[in-house]
């Protein structure tokens, strides 16, 4: 079946193959010493932020600092973009190749249709202008890494451009709305894993990764620090997890940002010299590596010596916490792009765009303006809308009759708490939306009290099962009833006259004690409200 | 003349003495629909062998400077069409062909295996090259 993919194939031993891989006449070896993708253990330091990098990196006023972010999405279909091997991140090297993912002579690319989707999808929902037609292009270059010696990419007609993101700043960062641009969106192939040995000469490549779709997401200049910088990356993120087009794990590398640093004096319109830091492994490290080059920057300005600030590629050095230098860009890379002659254009029709723009979910932008005109804070906003199925679970249980505020606060403490000790999602707990929903309507009822409810909770979380079941079973029904609060009351008095004398004599805080006594003899099911009433009654009465 | 089959963007299949240019006449191609052929610079051959990533002697780039000028006044010919009133179009054909997202493994993997020239299992083997081009 695969050979109907491409023309006359025949595998020559030695002949075709690039030869020139090995007989390397020209001696292309640089002398940095940090190749372009390293496997170097990524170790997640976590490093207290905020606070800290606050105080040292001050941007002094009068400079600002202009940001812009290319972002490299890892498409989740099954398939290549240009072939049907499958992809799952993580298997045996070498293992999911064919001629087209290869780049063998006489082997041809066809566009894979969820990639068009996908990138439909992510256009419409980043309030992109579509392209109804548009190209692949060839950005040649070469590397042990790209097969073909070039990669199919977008170059002048990009599927989707002039859209925008808006944000939510967390509330420890000053909080507020923010809009940052979104220059263009377009879609290409990775190249294959690049892994160079410790000693040795030699390098090795896994080419399972050749040819995996990407989406590649340029942002505007809009950003003005690490941590605008991070909380845009963390919107894409949530993004296309919402949208299902990607899993958006930085550690896989399926969500790969690369960042653009300069300043400038305030008031000055003409850019500064621009930096490329690369090498960023989460949204921490973003942020400060974004700090720590501003003020690496300002510094050289401060000194008369922004001169020194030179067109380059730096890295982000986790263990030093600092960028260095890569290498210097000695002009712009001459990519040589010319139209991809073996793919066809991308045509989209309105009907096909339309579809896809009503099936798009609820998006993370539009959760929380919902959730917020229901009243709830932000804190609570912000958390609720970041993870797509707690959204849901908790819209569910809104639908059952809960209201906004109690589903909240169960949800983000009680729960979130439970989740975070036994390592699990919420697509993994036993406790259902309509429980929780049943569970807020009982307390609020009166047949169960606040602290019954916590323990019917863990039991629901942790083996599900009904909330009705478990208060008839465990019989945990609230005493409202005073006349029987008042029979135990009388009885604990009665049984303590020591306490008694000791709370008339003044210790009024013996109260808390006669209290506890009273819920112990009602097996916790005495309504405090009620108990503690009827208790003041009796311990200040002079009967 | 065959400016048919060259508008319609098929791959090229001339027979050409040395097929390592072969690949850089597509890049001539675009260059040769913005200038007048007549008053195209010559091949700056060294420049092109260098992205090329192919050397040259000095003899060779000196053989090659008239043969590659030859082809493209060869292809030259193609500005003497009027294209005034014609829209200018991002690519010839204009159906979409796609394929379905469905898996498929290759048969033929160890075939594919045994052609790669340095293999040290399960890892292509490369000469260490820490920079891009």
């Amino acid at each position: 079946m695969s050979y109907t993919m491409f023309r006359t194939f025949q595998v020559h031993p030695f002949l075709l193959y690039p030869t020139s891989i090995l007989k390397r006449r020209n001696g292309f070896l640089y002398s940095t010493t940090i190749p372009k993708a390293t496997q170097s253990s990524q170790t997640e330091t976590k490093v207290s932020t905020s606070s800290q990098s606050k105080n040292l990196y001050k941007i002094p006023k009068d400079y600002e600092a202009v940001i812009g972010i290319e972002t490299h999405v890892q498409l989740s279909t099954l398939t290549k973009a240009f072939c049907n091997c499958p992809y799952s991140y993580g298997s045996f090297p070498n293992s999911s190749i064919c001629p087209v993912c290869m780049g063998l002579p006489g082997a041809l690319p066809v566009l894979n249709n969820k990639v068009i989707e996908f990138a439909v999808k992510l256009g419409l929902a980043l309030n992109c202008n579509l392209a109804f037609n548009s190209k692949f292009d060839r950005k040649q270059y070469f590397y042990p890494d790209l097969p073909k010696g070039y990669q199919i990419s977008q170059f002048d007609v990009p599927i989707a451009a002039s859209g925008f993101l808006d944000v939510d700043i967390p509330l420890e960062f000053g909080g507020g709305h923010k809009r940052f641009g979104i220059t263009r969106v377009h879609m290409e192939e990775d190249a294959g894993k690049l892994m160079h040995t410790e000693k040795g000469n030699y390098s090795q490549v896994d080419l399972n990764r050749a040819g995996v779709p990407l989406l590649e997401i340029v942002s505007e200049p809009d950003m003005r620090n690490g941590i605008e910088a991070a909380e845009y990356a963390a919107e894409i993120q949530r993004l296309v997890r919402y949208l299902g087009v990607s899993n958006g794990n930085m550690q896989e590398g399926s969500l790969r940002c690369d960042v653009n640093v300069s300043v400038r004096p305030i008031g000055q319109s003409k850019f500064g010299t621009k930096v490329e830091v690369k090498n960023l492994n989460s949204f921490s490290s973003m942020s400060r590596a974004i700090d720590f080059e501003i003020s690496r920057q300002v510094l050289l300005h401060s000194q008369g010596q922004e001169d020194q600030i030179v067109q380059e590629t730096r890295l982000w050095e986790e263990g030093s916490q600092r960028t260095i230098t890569m290498r210097k860009k000695e002009g712009l890379a001459d990519y040589r792009y010319f139209p991809e002659p073996d793919l066809p254009s991308v045509i989209l029709s309105q009907e096909y765009v339309d579809g896809i723009q009503t099936s798009l979910p609820e998006l993370p932008e539009e959760k929380r303006r919902r959730y917020e005109k229901m009243g709830l804070g932000m804190q609570d906003v912000i958390f609720l809308a970041n993870d797509k199925n707690i959204a849901e679970f908790f819209d569910a249980t809104l639908a059952k009759g809960a209201d906004a505020k109690s589903a909240a606060n169960w949800i983000m403490s009680d729960i979130a708490a439970f989740m975070k000790n036994e390592k699990l999602t919420i697509n993994d707990i036993k406790l259902t939306p309509e429980e929780l929903s049943e569970l807020i309507a009982s307390i609020k009822g009166g047949i169960i009290s606040g602290k019954i409810g916590k323990e019917i909770l863990f039991e629901l979380l942790a083996k599900g099962g009904s909330v009705k079941e478990i208060i008839e079973k465990k019989d945990l029904v609230q005493i409202t009833d005073p006349v029987e609060i008042e029979k135990m009351v009388v009885k604990v008095i009665e049984e303590n006259p020591k306490q008694l004398e000791q709370y008339r004599g003044g210790k009024t805080k013996l109260q808390g004690y006669f209290a506890g006594q009273v819920m112990k003899a009602s097996k916790g099911k005495a309504n405090p409200g009620l108990l503690n009433k009827i208790l003041l009654e009796k311990l200040n009465s002079t009967t | 003349m065959s400016s048919k089959m060259l508008l319609r963007g098929t791959p090229l299949t001339l027979t050409l003495w040395n097929p390592k240019i072969q690949h850089k006449l597509l890049q001539l191609r675009r260059l040769s629909s913005k200038t007048n052929c007549s008053s195209l610079q010559p091949p700056n051959v060294s420049h092109l062998a260098k992205t090329a990533h192919i050397s040259l002697t000095p003899t060779e780039v000196e053989e090659f400077g008239p043969k590659i000028q030859q082809v493209i006044g060869w292809f030259g010919q193609l500005q003497g069409v009027d294209l005034q009133s014609i829209e200018p179009s991002i690519r010839a054909d204009t159906e979409n062909n796609l394929r379905d997202n469905t898996p498929e493994i290759f048969d033929h993997r160890d075939a594919i295996i045994a052609s790669v020239p340095s293999y040290e299992e399960p890892y292509i083997k490369v000469p260490k090259v820490l920079n891009v081009d």
